[in-house]
């Protein structure tokens, strides 16, 4: 009786720090790790609330595809911490300003809405891969075969993106070389303090 | 017929002066010396063709070519009024015209071909202004001739226009003019106001037989219009000022048409001046003071052409004097005659400035008799004509206007004609002082031409045809010396101004010889002052008299004072207060308002990826809750 | 009136209120750390723990309201999730190619 709710705290907890590890980590390999804590507690989450399939995606392409990527990026970019910085002052507490005006404006709006009476269907093929799929394949192909494109935009642009323009020390040199005039407002015209 | 040859009279100088201002550059020179003087001869030709048919046929023809305006019962025929009156106009217009702008065409051959295009387009454009003016058959069209002879005197006044002295005067004489063009218009708006009629023959046939108060209102408001064209006092001041125009152009518009305008109009307004009394005498009255004032400031001129100018202004009060006593036919006989000798007395001076290189000053001169045969001989004609002296032509129009002013029963009419007599002898003086000073004796050391050559063909000739003019024109109505003799010219008009109406004096004639003798006497007293190697200037003795002439009688520093500071003032006031701030700065300050913004503005665009996601994020949470609260309480 | 923001799981309740309590905490993390921090890989996996919050709140009200619309979604939701942060990661590597970065307050060129 009360094991769901164990669960639920149990990963809920989880959840939280993984989302404060999230943003509070100096170093981005912590980021990206406290994010994938964070997604395999929902998808247990998700496991409690009827949706198998869905759990399975979540760990299989979510946390084994997506986040992979990004460990890969951070792999590939090296150490990077962020330093202590002088512009924009205001940045931290107007942010969370912000946030919490909107956070305490849902919460209020939030209170005395019910819930409905939930539909009647099947509860034991509920959430289903059978189900999925049928939903998938007819009622929700249209949307299903759009996003066969999107990936298919997406690929091809990561490809196109990582075709490889200059490294940094090929702009480095062009750079000492180039004898033109520099455009202000950028690096070049900055370094030479031109107004 | 004779309906189309009054439309070709009226369309040929418009014509040459339209083909001259689109092709000016264009056409050869000897082009425009053909078109701009041919023009005239042709509207002279023109002008004698209606001349025959009126000496045969006294009616007057209302010839109505369309009508431009019909509104309810409201209709302005463009017509035009061919009568004996506006016939003699034209003679006068075109044939002393046609001397004149061929005259020209010598004088003005030194300006560039641009100029010289230019001057005669202009010339052509007054020669059918003035015709409009005379042969309109309606008030409107009158003023349409009127408002455009004003405006080429002031391009002609103006035609030196990089010289500053004669924009100024050219101003000047558009402004006064102007003055009178609103009289005229004030009077027309009455007339139509009172009588609902707009063409001549109309106006005159409603007409009351009595005196009324908007009767007298409408003959002032004319006769300002009058007094401003024939630049009487007070409106007189433009005249001399517009001699910084060119010499043919002192001659044909200040001397021997524009100005005649005015008598023009009392002639043709005849109907209504001789009900309206009170403007009627004002007339008179204004054109006797305006001779006298004008010959006494004439005769401290040193400039020939002043001189010139103030005798005009004197010469046309008289025919104001005429008309306004009601002898318009004397008035006009007049008119022709000082159109003769003036025109020739200013054209004789071009002749002498020519050679002079300009120079206007006549105490610079002396001696030319000598030098320049032909024209002092024609000058000599034309300056015993304006002093009065037989048997020039001026003795016989001027005596005659004197003579019936004599005539005339009334203490008002003998004291003007004791005014005129005054200044008929001065006019004498400063004519004789004008010849010696300038044609006789020996020359004057600060000559700039050494030895001045006689004008050449084409502007000597018309010369010498106004000299001939001079001499044998009092042969036109010699009823001045002879009373019973022939008087052409008021029998010609007669059918439209009428006939004097009182009787000659028995004094008359011995009055008029001895008119004559003072003016003859006058003349050679001049002499003693003027003609001897050194001069004896009458002022000598009267210094604050000299002054007081020199500055003429203070009339110019009063206007300026009143008026001409006055609109500087509130003109220089409006650009400071209005211009500046205003209306330049208006929009200027708008312009700078908004780079100013933009300015501010695009410092939002930090480049900080951070600041334009917080604002987004912000801009949307606000949009949330604003939305959320109107809901809730809604 | 039965309360029905309580969802069956197996033999006991889970109420739904909590779930939601839940997702909302974690998008409201997310979006203070895309605001806050400068390292750009770390805003992109901020971005991705909002859209995880989302994808909760949706599994949750599929289950609560029996409607399998909502699973739907959540996986729609995922593919693009995985199709953004690709080309996203992609650009990033393009300008660490061109220049050292690690502060996204650098990349202010386009600015005035």
């Amino acid at each position: 009786m009360i094991v769901p709710q164990i669960v639920f705290w149990v990963m809920a907890v989880i959840a939280v720090i993984g989302g404060l590890g999230v943003i509070a980590s100096r170093q981005p390999i912590r980021s990206v790790l406290s994010l994938v804590a964070v997604m395999l507690a929902l998808s247990v989450i998700f496991l409690l609330l009827s949706a198998q399939f869905v759990f399975a995606v979540q760990v299989i392409v979510y946390a084994g595809a997506v986040m992979v990527l990004f460990l890969f990026v951070v792999a590939l970019l090296g150490p990077m911490r962020e330093q202590a910085t002088r512009r924009l002052r205001f940045q931290w507490p107007l942010s969370i300003l912000v946030v919490a005006v909107f956070g305490g404006f849902v919460y209020a709006e939030a209170q005395g809405i019910g819930f409905r009476a939930p539909d009647k269907v099947d509860l034991s093929v509920f959430g289903t891969v059978q189900q999925i799929a049928a939903g998938l394949f007819t009622t929700y192909l249209y949307p299903f075969e759009l996003t066969s494109i999107l990936l298919l935009v997406a690929a091809v642009g990561a490809i196109y993106l990582s075709r490889g323009g200059r490294t940094a020390s090929e702009v480095r040199r062009e750079e000492e070389e180039d004898d033109s005039p520099p455009r202000r407002g950028t690096r070049r015209g900055r370094e030479d303090n031109v107004a | 017929m004779l309906q189309a040859v009054a439309l070709a009279l009226l369309l040929l100088p418009a014509g040459g002066a339209l083909v001259l201002a689109v092709t000016a550059l264009s056409i050869p020179r000897a082009a425009v010396r053909l078109i701009g003087p041919g023009v005239v001869w042709l509207g002279f030709v023109a002008t004698l063709i209606l001349f025959a048919d009126s000496l045969q046929n006294s009616t007057p023809h209302d010839f109505t070519y369309w009508t431009w305006i019909k509104s309810g019962s409201f209709t302005l025929p463009a017509s035009l009024l061919v009568d004996r009156l506006s016939v003699f106009m034209c003679l006068v217009v075109t044939g002393v015209g046609g001397l004149i702008v061929t005259y020209a065409v010598g004088y003005m051959d030194h300006e560039g071909d641009a100029s010289y295009a230019r001057f005669f387009c202009y010339m052509d454009l007054f020669i059918f202004s003035m015709l409009l003016l005379v042969l309109a058959g309606n008030f409107v069209f009158l003023i349409m001739g009127w408002a455009m002879v004003g405006l080429s005197s002031y391009l002609l006044i103006g035609f030196y226009y990089w010289r500053y002295s004669a924009v100024i005067a050219a101003r000047k004489a558009f402004v006064m003019n102007v003055i009178g063009d609103v009289g005229l218009i004030l009077a027309t708006f009455a007339i139509f106001a009172q009588y609902g009629q707009t063409t001549f023959a109309g106006v005159f046939a409603a007409l009351p037989k009595s005196d009324g108060f908007w009767l007298e209102v409408i003959g002032f408001l004319l006769l300002v219009g009058a007094i401003a064209k024939s630049a009487q006092i007070p409106l007189h001041t433009w005249l001399p000022d517009a001699m910084e125009g060119p010499t043919p152009v002192s001659a044909l518009i200040h001397a021997a048409t524009m100005v005649t305008a005015g008598v023009y109009l009392i002639g043709r307004m005849h109907p209504i001046f001789d009900v309206a009394v009170w403007s009627h005498g004002a007339a008179a009255l204004i054109g006797t003071v305006t001779a006298l004032v004008a010959a006494t400031i004439a005769i401290v001129q040193t400039d020939i052409k002043r001189v010139l100018a103030y005798s005009t202004m004197s010469q046309i009060g008289y025919m104001f004097l005429a008309v306004g006593i009601g002898a318009y036919g004397p008035g006009f006989f007049h008119l022709l005659s000082h159109a003769f000798f003036k025109a020739l007395l200013f054209l004789g001076a071009g002749n002498v400035i020519h050679a002079m290189n300009d120079d206007q000053d006549m105490r610079r001169y002396g001696g030319l008799w000598g030098q320049m045969r032909t024209s002092s001989i024609c000058f000599l004609a034309g300056s015993l004509s304006l002093a009065g002296i037989i048997p020039f032509v001026g003795f016989f129009s001027k005596d005659l206007v004197l003579g019936d002013t004599f005539s005339k029963p009334g203490a008002f009419p003998q004291a003007l004609w004791v005014v005129g007599l005054v200044t008929a002898v001065l006019t004498a003086f400063y004519t004789g002082r004008m010849w010696w000073m300038a044609f006789w004796g020996s020359p004057s050391k600060e000559r700039p031409v050494e030895h001045p050559h006689e004008a050449p063909p084409v502007m000597l000739v018309p010369v010498v045809i106004l000299a001939v003019l001079t001499t044998v024109g009092g042969l036109l109505q010699v009823n001045a010396l002879v009373p019973d003799g022939w008087a052409l010219v008021s029998r010609f008009l007669s059918p439209v101004v009428g006939v004097v109406g009182w009787p000659p004096s028995p004094y008359d004639l011995p009055v008029t010889l001895g008119t004559l003798a003072l003016a003859v006497l006058l003349f050679l007293a001049a002499y003693n002052f003027y003609g001897r190697p050194v001069w004896r200037p009458w002022s000598a003795a009267v210094p604050w008299l000299q002054r007081l002439l020199e500055r003429k009688y203070y009339f110019d520093d009063l206007y300026d004072a009143l008026f001409v500071r006055t609109m500087d003032g509130a003109a220089s006031g409006g650009d400071k207060l209005l211009e500046e701030p205003v209306i330049e700065g208006l929009p200027t300050d708008v312009g700078i308002a908004a780079r100013a913004g933009a300015g501010e503005l695009s410092l939002t665009q930090s480049g900080y990826f951070r600041t334009y996601m917080l604002v987004f994020v912000g801009g949307a949470v606000t949009a949330l809750v604003l939305i959320l609260l109107v809901r809730a309480t809604s | 009136m039965p309360d029905y923001g309580q969802i069956q799981v197996g033999a006991g309740t889970l109420d739904a209120r909590l779930v939601l309590g839940l997702a909302f905490i974690l998008f409201l993390l997310g979006a203070v750390g895309v605001l806050i921090r400068r390292n750009p890989i770390v805003i992109l996996v901020c971005i991705e723990l909002m859209l995880n919050a989302a994808n909760l709140t949706l599994i949750t009200f599929a289950a609560q309201l029996h409607n399998l619309e909502g699973q739907l979604f959540a996986l729609m939701v995922m593919t693009v999730a995985a199709a953004e942060a690709v080309v996203g990661l992609a650009i990033l590597v393009d300008i660490f190619r061109v220049r050292d970065l690690d502060d996204v307050d650098e990349l202010s060129e386009l600015k005035g």
